[in-house]
């Protein structure tokens, strides 16, 4: 099967493209299998991809779509800006997590090491995570009320971690000396670098059978044929001019100024150009996004909405997409802007995304999903002041596509996570679940319902507790499309003796009581198609499983 | 237990597939094992089961009268699912928590589709009710169970579901099953001909979705079992026919009639099992301890592990999606099979599966209606598979229509020849294959190089040596009658009752007490479930094990603890915390020696022994080994090499690679560089020269 690269045939480029995905899995299972903290091991919040010897991302094995195309941005950001290549050696690691360097925000540490085979450079390798904490103001790095980068933890600029195969010490007691939970991140981190030796160690295997020049040639072939389906999947697309806007209420500090996230996105022939000089300027609190993020929103609509289930992700499908964005926008931030909440305008980015989209193949984009990660906080003090922590990040409902219903409470978009059980909740700390269902009526109506979000509550149980909230879509709804209506907004509210008052959606350090209950509402998705439009049967049913009350269907319906 | 043993020796286990029944029938005052196939009955397998039976009477010679025991795995259960053949059912749960259900844990497997298929919800929201009571973690009552209510407007929403089976699922009812039982008494006596399944019978661990899925699926199951096991038993008693019938569960063991009928949810997984099964009982009289066993059908491939001797066991699986918390084989399956077609997309990529042709329409070669080549299509271009030879001659195979779809679909888009690009199609298979089966063992912490390759099912042998050679396995094993071989494994089996409680505790002297009383009730309960089984003191065994974990961890390692006395004491649960440490280093790479653990879940498997008859080795057909020459495409080139017939082969045969061995239901290749002889078992034992590749 050896051949010389410029006789490589379409099969050694398969096998060749199949066993570099083996070798991203190999490094994903690394991770999982090493790591320490739970927000790795069970929110999976990380990732591990393959590079070309110019940092074009090969393969992937990508769980969280933020990730997307976000490694390979660093790397060439890095490549270019940050770290001379010639004196890069395959015994280096080069990490860092500066949003101004490459990444997203500071809880997420990129590391990269370059493979050579016979002297050359064949590849590097690259691994992704989410660490449980990178100090600054608040617990986990996600303060609220940040207002520059600085209060928000520790930023690693570019650094040469390993250095000829040994762990700078100065620079690992540094990070350790500036963490909460240390033996939990650096634990990650050291299942970071394990990762990369395991992913090195494949592709070092895989060059001894191929040959370096076939190793190569490989890599720009299959950049290349993902490029050319992608292509074909663009020319499939009308040709035009489509924009959208949406908006996030706020960033937490300035609370009467939504955010506008406007798309400007012209399809010509196989190509995409994506203008997003009308979103609004960078804002004052943490919800600003570096152009990793962004890119990686872009690339997440415009691979869904190309639906080939065969299409290979790697920098081959970004090829023909074109990204505008000046520096100093929301979607651009300039340093030293905050950043932690940047999944907010990468949620809504996306749903503005969607939206310029729906005009061009309407019938396969979905109306507005929830848009939004209900990030909550809650810190219990028990009268001897031993404290818990529980970190929720609850979920609405998909919007409603043209052939069917959105799905009721669905990861969808930007994020994916699993929720934490009731019972494992109780069983651990002073907290009770009082209430986790389905919220009718917050699908929004059409020919097609959205799905719906849910309604969770917690009782304090404990002396006093603390809770921290990001949340958004308290304002601006889910969108409706094609005569859609739109989905409900959510609501964050106190329950105490007996009486309702609303949380600010962006809170920190907000003090609950023995007894208190906490009750968040979140968005369903939007509806799709005129509600008129909807069959009597499926309303019908919809009223007998209570996903619509009777009143709704009366007043919203209108059946 | 099964009468007389002298007068009904004859031991028989079926294995009922979606296409065929698979028969072994197991003589023990002679050691012949035989083996025996007839097509599946899908509208009452029983039919099939009787009727496969009858025939292997007549062709081997026993009467019905002399078969005593009948291990019987089956699909039905998981059919009945995927099917969506299942009777209307009502959930019951605490108040406020009605929606868990459908709610799931919601994390999407599909990260890119705009119109996702989500799981299904088997119960929907109109016949989810919520019952007025609350349990507290430790197992008070906060709130206690308002029976007025539930005998009141709950019953009356309740009938005018239609429900015919009821499962409950109450918060912490793992830790206090009062309200669940209560519930079920009352229901019991006002609606007499309800099904109810108790989640804290069925699967009393925490995390109440699971727990609900698992306890959904039970109830719906136990009409549809209940339903085939009384046409089973209708049909035995014919002609002397009345053997003990024992059901083979997912974690491997069977298990009673009456406990299939009330916790049929133990059956979904049955199935493969027996594959397993066969690897560990194989690993034993091979005298190899770690065995990967791959078994290639025409949709999947699935890959277990026998590791120093051990079936791996996972605590939870899944079918169609939702998950299933019960004992399980662990496998990991992906939709690689002979079925998979091969196509060329937009970018010029050759892509093998992951759509597959499936049995209907099937590959090309079939010549029903199949018109996109796949990789048993790929198999017979190259000269791998006899188109005069299929199942035995059987089956005719239509190499033009095959060659011709080749040439359009694949070869002519690539530039290449039909052959090489059957042979491209193949090299993308085994290199997919091969990754799945080193993430099988990578995920664990190990490797390839220190396990030989099992290979079955009826696509495996014309994968098997290439995949090893792929991960640097040095030895593959082809058990005789690889397409029969889950029926085999099941003819040595035990049967296994597993109990579990949730309880969390931290794992420290202090808790000895609690586990001690613990202990005490998982083992009276399996030692009493055996009894009722009929298991003589003599022949019950009782194996403990507890998840654990390190707290502030969100999931548990399962850990054996084979030195716990009746009253576990402090060098017992030492040792039970040290091989924790040991499991989680090996597992993950890391212990820490100073964490707190806890234990999450204690578990029994009370086991009763069945006889293990010995086996003798069938005797060769008296007819040449060597059939002939076959042109096989090879490297680039057609060459001619050796066709074995695999029943005629004596122990003095050697066969080198390349070459093909041949067998009724099975092919086999023996790719270069690899010798093939046969070993103990009559299993044909291929090693690469110069041992690992």
């Amino acid at each position: 099967m050896t051949a010389p690269g410029d006789r490589l045939g379409p099969i050694e480029v398969e096998v060749i493209r199949n066993a570099l995905t083996a070798a991203a899995a190999e490094m994903d299972v690394t991770v999982w299998r090493t790591s320490r903290s739970t927000i790795v091991r069970e929110l999976l919040d990380y990732s591990t991809a393959i590079f070309d010897a110019e940092g074009n991302n090969v393969a992937q094995s990508a769980r969280i779509p933020s990730h997307l195309n976000s490694m390979g941005h660093g790397l060439r950001e890095l490549l270019a800006r940050h770290v001379d290549a010639a004196a890069w050696g395959p015994e280096d690691v080069v990490i860092t997590n500066d949003p101004y360097c490459g990444g997203q925000h500071l809880p997420d540490i990129l590391a990269f090491k370059p493979v050579e085979h016979e002297g050359r450079r064949i590849a590097f390798v690259g691994t992704l995570c989410h660490h449980l904490d990178m100090g600054g103001l608040a617990a986990g790095s996600y303060a609220a009320t940040a207002t520059e980068i600085f209060q928000e933890g520790l930023r690693i600029p570019p650094v040469k971690l390993v250095e000829g195969g040994r762990v700078n010490a100065g620079v690992w007691a540094m990070i350790r000396q500036n963490v909460r939970k240390p033996d939990l991140v650096m634990g990650d981190l050291q299942s970071q670098l394990a990762s990369l030796d395991v992913g090195a160690a494949a592709l070092r295997r895989l060059a001894a059978r191929y040959g370096t020049e076939a190793m190569l040639e490989a890599g720009r072939r299959i950049l290349d044929m993902s490029e050319a389906t992608m292509r074909a999947a663009i020319r499939r697309m009308p040709d035009g001019v489509y924009e959208f806007e949406d908006f996030l209420d706020d960033d937490g500090i300035v609370l009467d100024q939504p955010i506008r996230l406007h798309v400007k996105l012209t399809i010509a022939g196989d190509g995409i150009e994506v203008d997003l000089s009308g979103c609004a300027k960078q804002v004052a609190g943490p919800v600003n996004a570096t152009l990793a993020s962004s890119q990686a929103a872009v690339m997440f609509a415009v691979m869904s909405a190309a639906d080939d289930p065969a299409l290979a992700a790697n920098a081959g499908c970004y090829r023909p997409v074109r990204v505008i964005a000046p520096e100093g926008l929301v979607v651009n931030a300039r340093h030293p802007a905050p950043v932690a909440h940047r999944i907010a305008v990468g949620h809504r980015l996306l749903n503005a995304l969607f939206g310029a989209l729906h005009q061009a193949v309407p019938e396969r984009i979905p109306a507005a999903y929830y848009g939004n990660s209900y990030v909550c906080t809650f810190q219990t003090v028990a009268e001897d002041g031993s404290r818990e922590v529980l970190v929720e990040i609850e979920i609405g409902g998909s919007g409603a596509h043209p052939a069917k219903d959105g799905v009721n409470t669905y990861a969808s978009g930007m994020h994916n996570n699993a929720n934490i059980p009731v019972e494992m909740i109780e069983s651990q700390m002073p907290l009770e679940i009082a209430r986790y269902g389905l919220l009718p009526d917050s699908g929004g109506a059409g020919a097609r319902r959205g799905g719906l979000g849910l309604v969770r509550e917690w009782r304090v149980l404990s002396e006093r507790c603390v809770l921290t909230a990001n949340m958004d879509r308290f304002h601006h709804a889910p969108y409706g499309l094609a005569g859609g209506q739109p989905a409900n907004r959510g609501r964050l509210l106190l329950i105490r003796d007996g009486r309702e008052e609303p949380i600010p959606p962006k809170t920190d350090g907000l003090v609950l009581l023995r007894g208190d209950v906490v009750r968040l509402e979140t968005s369903g998705g939007g509806g799709f198609g005129d509600p008129a439009g909807r069959e009597a049967a499926a309303l019908a049913r919809d009223l007998a499983l209570g996903y619509v009350t009777p009143a709704a269907a009366r007043d919203v319906w209108r059946s | 237990m099964s009468g007389p043993p002298m007068e009904r020796p004859i031991r028989i286990a079926v294995d009922i597939g979606g296409t065929f029944t698979d028969l072994q029938i197991l003589d023990p005052r002679s050691g012949a094992v035989h083996a025996w196939k007839t097509p599946t009955t899908p509208e009452d397998p029983s039919l099939g089961l009787v009727t496969g039976v009858r025939e292997a009477a007549e062709r081997f010679g026993f009467a019905l009268a002399e078969v005593g025991l009948l291990l019987h795995g089956t699909t039905i259960a998981t059919n009945a699912v995927l099917e969506r053949r299942l009777p209307p059912g009502a959930l019951l749960t605490t108040e406020g928590f009605e929606d868990v259900l459908e709610i799931t844990r919601h994390y999407r497997r599909e990260l890119y589709a705009l119109a996702p298929d989500p799981p299904p919800v088997l119960v929907p929201r109109d016949r989810r009710l919520g019952v007025r009571e609350r349990m507290r973690a430790d197992g008070s009552v906060e709130r206690t169970l308002d029976e007025a209510h539930l005998l009141g407007p709950l019953l009356a929403r309740l009938d005018a579901t239609g429900a015919e089976a009821v499962a409950v699922c109450l918060l912490h009812g793992y830790v206090n099953p009062a309200h669940e039982q209560r519930v079920r008494d009352l229901l019991a006596k006002a609606r007499p001909g309800l099904a109810v399944s108790l989640a804290s019978e069925i699967s009393p661990e925490i995390r109440e979705y699971e727990r609900s899925s698992t306890t959904v699926l039970n109830a719906l199951l136990v009409p549809v079992v209940r339903a085939y096991l009384e046409r089973l038993e209708r049909r035995l008693g014919e002609g002397g026919f009345q053997p003990v019938v024992l059901l083979v569960q997912s974690s491997g063991g069977v298990c009673s009639l009456r406990a299939a009928a009330e916790q049929p949810a133990r059956l979904l997984l049955s199935g493969p099992s027996g594959g397993t099964l066969a690897a560990a009982r194989l690993a034993q009289e091979l005298g190899r301890p770690n065995l990967v066993a791959v078994d290639m059908g025409g949709t999947s491939y699935d890959v277990s592990l026998v590791q120093d001797g051990r079936v791996g066991l996972v605590t939870q699986g899944e079918v169609d999606r939702l998950p299933v918390r019960l004992p399980m084989v662990e496998m990991r399956t992906i939709g690689a099979g002979g079925g998979s077609i091969a196509s060329v997309d937009a970018g010029g990529r050759l892509t093998v599966g992951p759509r597959s042709a499936g049995a209907k329409p099937g590959p090309v070669a079939y010549g029903r209606g199949g018109v996109e080549p796949t990789v048993t299509d790929a198999n017979l271009v190259l000269g791998r598979l006899d188109p005069d030879f299929f199942l035995g001659g059987s089956m005719q195979l239509d190499m033009p229509a095959t060659r011709a779809a080749m040439a359009a679909c694949v070869a002519e888009p690539l530039g290449l020849s039909p052959e090489d690009a059957a042979e491209g199609i193949l090299a993308v298979t085994n290199a997919n294959l091969g990754a799945a089966v080193r993430l099988s063992l990578f995920e664990k912490g190990l490797d390839p190089r220190d396990f030989a390759m099992l290979s079955f099912g009826g696509a495996g042998g014309l994968h098997a040596t290439d995949v090893a050679a792929e991960l640097g396995i040095g030895e593959v094993v082809f058990p005789r009658n690889p397409g029969t071989l889950s029926a085999y494994g099941m003819l040595f089996s035990d049967l296994v009752q597993d109990i579990a409680r949730s309880r969390m505790m931290p794992a420290v002297p202090g808790s000895l007490p609690a586990l001690a009383a613990l202990l005490a009730e998982l083992r009276g309960e399996g030692a009493a479930r055996l009894a009722r089984d009929g298991v003589a003191p003599a022949d019950q065994f009782l194996e403990a094990a507890a998840d654990m974990r390190y707290h502030g961890q969100a999931f548990e390692l399962l850990v054996r603890w084979p030195s716990v006395a009746d009253v576990p004491d402090e060098a017992a649960l030492a040792r039970l915390v040290a091989d924790f440490h040991a499991m989680h280093r090996q597992r993950f790479s890391y212990a820490d020696e100073t964490a707190a653990v806890e234990i999450v879940t204690l578990r029994i498997a009370a086991i009763g022994r069945l006889a293990r008859p010995p086996v003798a080795d069938a005797a060769p057909a008296a007819r040449p080994a060597r059939k002939g020459m076959r042109r096989l495409y090879e490297g680039g080139a057609w060459r001619e090499v050796a066709v074995y017939d695999r029943e005629a082969l004596t122990p003095h045969d050697i066969i080198e690679g390349p070459a093909i061995v041949e067998e009724a239901f099975a092919t086999h290749v023996v790719a270069r560089g690899w010798r093939a002889a046969l070993g103990p078992a009559g299993a044909l034992i291929a090693r690469h020269e110069g041992g690992t590749p």
